[in-house]
């Protein structure tokens, strides 16, 4: 695997949230789920921004679902991890794993 | 018999803006979710609460999309920017050209007919120039297929940036600018008036496609 396939770190979360979400990961839970676990503050755009990179990269995939009355007549846009996703968050997560053996960080050794 | 209240509307200008930078795709589902939540958080803390809250997220959202758009640098966007810049350095002249032939063409032989003359030496070329600031972003726009807003703001912003330097050496190195001072403000005018005519020059080419894609995905 080339450096760069690779993940960057919010590519590595977005792609993590959309893996836990399942088959209801669209814009607002995925916005929601990231906010929840990492108590960071992010935006609409950020997430499509990133979703639409890894959607060219083939990590991801989207279907559009039906509108919504409560989101003005427009259809949520549902996103799903591809194989090729899926192994590089195995690739980023062993390279993490890798760099942070021995290494004592807030007194966790892993 | 009891009135139903009206559901609460996120700002109009902020989706409107949103909608400009956002591709068709990307304008649908980031409009759906940005109003999902809007209506989420009017109904928990308030339609104010709710609507700054929209606000603030359309300038983030349209920061990521434009930022999006010039990391991934497609060659159709550095093409557009281009010809863009050097269509307006070279033609910055025709303007005035323009006029200046027009009026030698003419004699004011009426009293009426000199208004006229005069209307066309003081207002002529800052019209010929909006317009063809608006020309020149309605090219960029189309050249720049699906980054229309980022393409036509890039160039408006280009064309500033020497403004902006040579005012700045200008003022700051040159004793003689003050007599220039009472003239400036008018030449100021018209170079921002010519920016935002590159800039509503996009918004004519998005809007226009946007509305040509509706049609389309309706027949």
């Amino acid at each position: 695997m080339s450096a760069r396939e690779y993940l960057g770190e919010f590519e590595h979360m977005v792609l993590l949230a959309v893996l836990r979400l399942g088959d209801q990961a669209y814009g607002v839970t995925v916005r929601r789920e990231i906010e929840a676990r990492t108590r960071r503050e992010v935006s609409i755009g950020a997430i499509y921004a990133t979703l639409d990179r890894l959607e060219a990269k083939t990590l991801v995939q989207s279907r559009v679902g039906d509108p919504t009355p409560e989101r003005g007549g427009r259809s949520k846009r549902f996103f799903r991890v591809t194989a090729p996703g899926v192994s590089a968050v195995k690739h980023t997560h062993r390279a993490l794993r890798s760099l942070t053996e021995g290494l004592a960080l807030l007194g966790v050794s892993s | 018999m009891t009135q139903q209240p009206s559901p609460a509307r996120p700002p109009r200008l902020a989706a409107w803006l949103v909608d400009l930078f956002a591709s068709r795709e990307q304008a649908e589902s980031i409009l759906g979710d940005l109003s999902e939540e809007f209506s989420d958080l009017a109904s928990r803390s308030g339609i104010a609460n709710a609507r700054r809250w929209y606000r603030l997220q359309s300038a983030k959202t349209i920061a990521h999309l434009a930022g999006a758009a010039f990391h991934a640098t497609p060659p159709s966007l550095a093409v557009a920017l281009f010809l863009g810049f050097l269509l307006s350095w070279f033609s910055g002249a025709l303007p005035a050209q323009l006029i200046i032939a027009l009026l030698r063409t003419q004699r004011p032989y009426s009293s009426r007919h000199y208004e006229a003359y005069v209307w066309l030496l003081a207002y002529g070329i800052p019209i010929v120039s909006i317009t063809q600031s608006l020309l020149i972003g309605c090219v960029v726009a189309l050249l720049a297929r699906g980054r229309e807003m980022v393409a036509a703001i890039a160039l408006s912003l280009l064309r500033a940036a020497p403004l902006a330097w040579l005012l700045f050496i200008f003022f700051g190195r040159t004793p003689l600018a003050r007599p220039v001072i009472p003239f400036l403000g008018p030449f100021l005018f018209s170079r921002a008036l010519d920016l935002i005519g590159i800039v509503v020059g996009g918004v004519i080419v998005r809007k226009a496609r946007s509305a040509s894609a509706s049609r389309l995905a309706a027949v």
